[in-house]
């Protein structure tokens, strides 16, 4: 049985089809990201799977229970951080915790245990008896992650959980997820591709309600990029070296004394052995990386953050 | 025990908001403290009159010093011996009225003919006259000897309320500050939806019967402190309590719990926090409608039949009647018309707060 299982799981507003037929397979104990622009229907997709809005057409299931038919036990297996960080301004961290802990049914004791933990590692004990009111948007982020947390859910649904954060903040948190990796099976979206690509052991590209690309990073990485490229510094290259180069690879690039070679597949040392063996001094070479962003125009057209 | 906490995470929302709490509290006490002071303890201040003496003779000198001895009147030196003069300081609004006494005023006192005087004010200031009218009547015809043909004497019953302005204002002012209580449970629900704060507590496992408890129970610990605050003002201001404050308790609860289902409704409806000020275009006409500042005795009857209908006034006359010395079969209907809406009022309000949890 998947943690997450949806079937042509549709949303339409009006005439807006936020989500359209999304079927997702999220194994337990996966960390499972939704990575796309603003607007493809993230945000709507976890909405529905936390039964707050009723899909159009399909089916969702959290750990067997359908989202429509059984909605309170799903929600009992769930804990939910929304995209906005939505606390209880005027309860200190403990009083906002204990609110979800014991609207979860946890007991008074089972509640301070688990908030003294979650208050710990997210460094919160200090402020933890402040009103949250006063607090940055970094800790506010962190509570609301807590308190995602502090029911024990076995699903764990994280809607941007970065989003408008300090880089040293969203740091603390990624390294957080990555700690709860394999405890619990986690839905993060975001629209961060070195998010997706640091936490996740599954991505699934969103656009316009649709996914458009499914697999690990490095899957969609290898597949779907068409073209890698190398670098290389170098400043006595031969015409009939470029020549060669030419003939065997797709493209070559020659700008500031920089060689780009781009081709389907590159063997890295193929290309600095074949240069050495011309005499070509190699002051430098690099297989370039292909990133998520490339998937993503490669896929779409567009860039992530258009 | 799910509502419990989301009433105890309400309750504190609302204790932890000095400013809510102060409108909510501080409102009622203020206009308290103002309506009985404009209305009670102290004298009225005598009202300033001009004369207009165009008849110049020793009666009708003799006549407007006889005014002038009235402690209601104080009269504007000098005297006008031109109309025209007086007429120029009123339109410049240097008066607000003048008495004219016009020549020919003792000759017609001598021969026991009929007097006139005329009494000049602004057409859009009409209570003056009103006010002044039977004043001077009264001054008349004590001054020209004429036995009046009857004498109405005013006595009030032998009665053991000290004051009776605070005992009229302090009722009606503790219900309009339960009125504030509509605007301040529509506020809680609205912003709680608007932030997104209800959303996600739809995603743990509380149950629409624990939202409807968790939203409307933590207001009775403060309608019932709002009740001992309006109550002890109100006797700290010297409100007499002749009746049983135990009935006068219930029609503020039952009153109370009218606004909280009002406020649901409300809270329900609107879009955003923000928009519960359209509350107020409710709150002040029924207040005022309800006799809540002044009395409606007087109202005409379209207008009291709709303020009859709605449950403040109810609440308003029985709370003074209480006060008063009523006993509870006095106000027994009052009671039933209270429950009857406190009843419907809360049904809609949960039927239209469970709507806005599904989408």
């Amino acid at each position: 049985m998947n943690a997450v299982q949806t079937l042509k799981l549709t949303k339409e507003f009006d005439s807006l089809v936020a989500v359209d037929g999304v079927n997702l397979e999220i194994k337990k104990g996966e960390l499972f990201s939704l990575l796309g622009p603003n607007g493809a229907g993230k945000t709507t997709t976890i909405r529905m799977l936390c039964c707050l809005l009723k899909p159009t057409n399909g089916t969702a299931s959290i750990l067997g229970h359908d989202v429509v038919k059984t909605p309170f036990a799903v929600k009992k297996l769930i804990g939910v951080s929304p995209q906005d960080t939505i606390l209880s301004e005027r309860l200190n961290c403990w009083e906002n915790l204990a609110l979800i802990g014991k609207v979860h049914g946890l007991s008074s004791d089972e509640v301070a245990r688990r908030s003294e933990e979650l208050l710990e590692t997210m460094g919160l004990m200090e402020r933890a008896k402040d009103q949250v009111r006063k607090f940055s948007g970094g800790m506010k982020r962190r509570l609301s992650i807590a308190m995602a947390l502090v029911s024990d859910p076995q699903v764990l649904f994280l809607d941007e959980p970065t989003l408008g954060l300090d880089p040293q903040a969203r740091r603390t948190i990624w390294e957080y997820i990555a700690g709860l990796k394999g405890e619990k099976t986690i839905l993060l979206t975001t629209h961060y591709m070195e998010e997706a690509d640091f936490l996740s052991d599954r991505i699934g590209i969103i656009d316009e309600g649709k996914v458009v690309a499914l697999g690990t990073s490095q899957e969609l990485k290898t597949n779907i990029i068409e073209m890698r490229s190398m670098v290389v510094s170098t400043d006595d290259l031969t015409a009939e070296v470029m020549e060669d180069l030419r003939n065997k690879y797709s493209r070559l690039e020659i700008a500031k004394g920089k060689l780009e070679i781009y081709h389907k597949d590159l063997d890295f040392k193929e290309i600095v052995d074949y240069l050495h063996s011309r005499g070509v001094t190699v002051y430098s070479a690099a297989l370039e990386q292909p990133t998520l962003e490339d998937v993503f125009i490669q896929i779409t057209g567009k860039k992530l953050r258009d | 025990m799910k509502f419990w906490e989301i009433g105890k995470r309400n309750l504190k929302e609302i204790y932890r908001n000095p400013v809510l709490l102060g409108f909510l509290l501080g409102m009622p006490v203020a206009f308290m403290l103002v309506f009985i002071a404009a209305a009670g303890g102290g004298q009225a201040s005598p009202i300033g009159m001009s004369v207009v003496d165009e008849d110049r003779s020793q009666n009708s000198s003799a006549f407007i010093q006889t005014l002038g001895s009235i402690e209601a009147i104080d009269l504007n030196e000098p005297v006008y011996s031109q109309e025209s003069q007086a007429q120029k300081d009123l339109d410049e609004g240097k008066i607000s009225f003048y008495l004219l006494i016009p020549s020919g005023f003792q000759a017609a006192q001598q021969v026991q003919q009929t007097i006139n005087l005329e009494l000049v004010y602004k057409a859009a200031d009409p209570m003056i006259g009103l006010q002044i009218k039977p004043i001077i009547e009264a001054v008349g015809s004590e001054f020209l000897g004429v036995a009046p043909p009857l004498n109405v004497e005013l006595k009030g019953t032998e009665s053991i309320i000290k004051n009776p302005a605070v005992n009229f204002y302090a009722p009606g002012i503790a219900v309009y500050g339960f009125m504030i209580l509509i605007s301040t449970a529509a506020g809680i629900i609205a912003g709680d939806r608007e932030k997104g704060f209800l959303s996600r507590m739809f995603t743990t496992p509380a149950r629409p019967s624990d939202f409807i408890l968790g939203y409307s129970l933590p207001f009775i610990p403060v309608l019932i402190v709002s009740a001992l605050v309006y109550l002890g003002v109100g006797m700290g201001l010297g409100l007499t309590v002749v009746g049983n404050l135990g009935h006068v308790f219930l029609i503020f609860f039952l009153i109370g719990l009218c606004a909280i289902g009002i406020g649901m409704i409300v809270g329900s409806l609107v879009k955003s926090e923000s928009q519960t000020g359209v509350a107020w275009i409710f709150i002040v006409p029924m207040a005022m409608i309800s006799g809540a500042w002044f009395t409606v005795d007087r109202m005409p009857s379209a207008v009291r039949s709709v303020a009859e209908a709605l449950p403040f006034i109810h609440a308003i006359d029985a709370s003074r009647a209480v006060l008063n010395g009523s006993s509870f079969s006095a106000i027994t209907l009052d009671i039933y018309w209270l429950i009857g809406w406190a009843v419907v009022l809360f049904a809609v309000g949960i039927v239209l707060f469970r709507r806005t949890m599904v989408s």
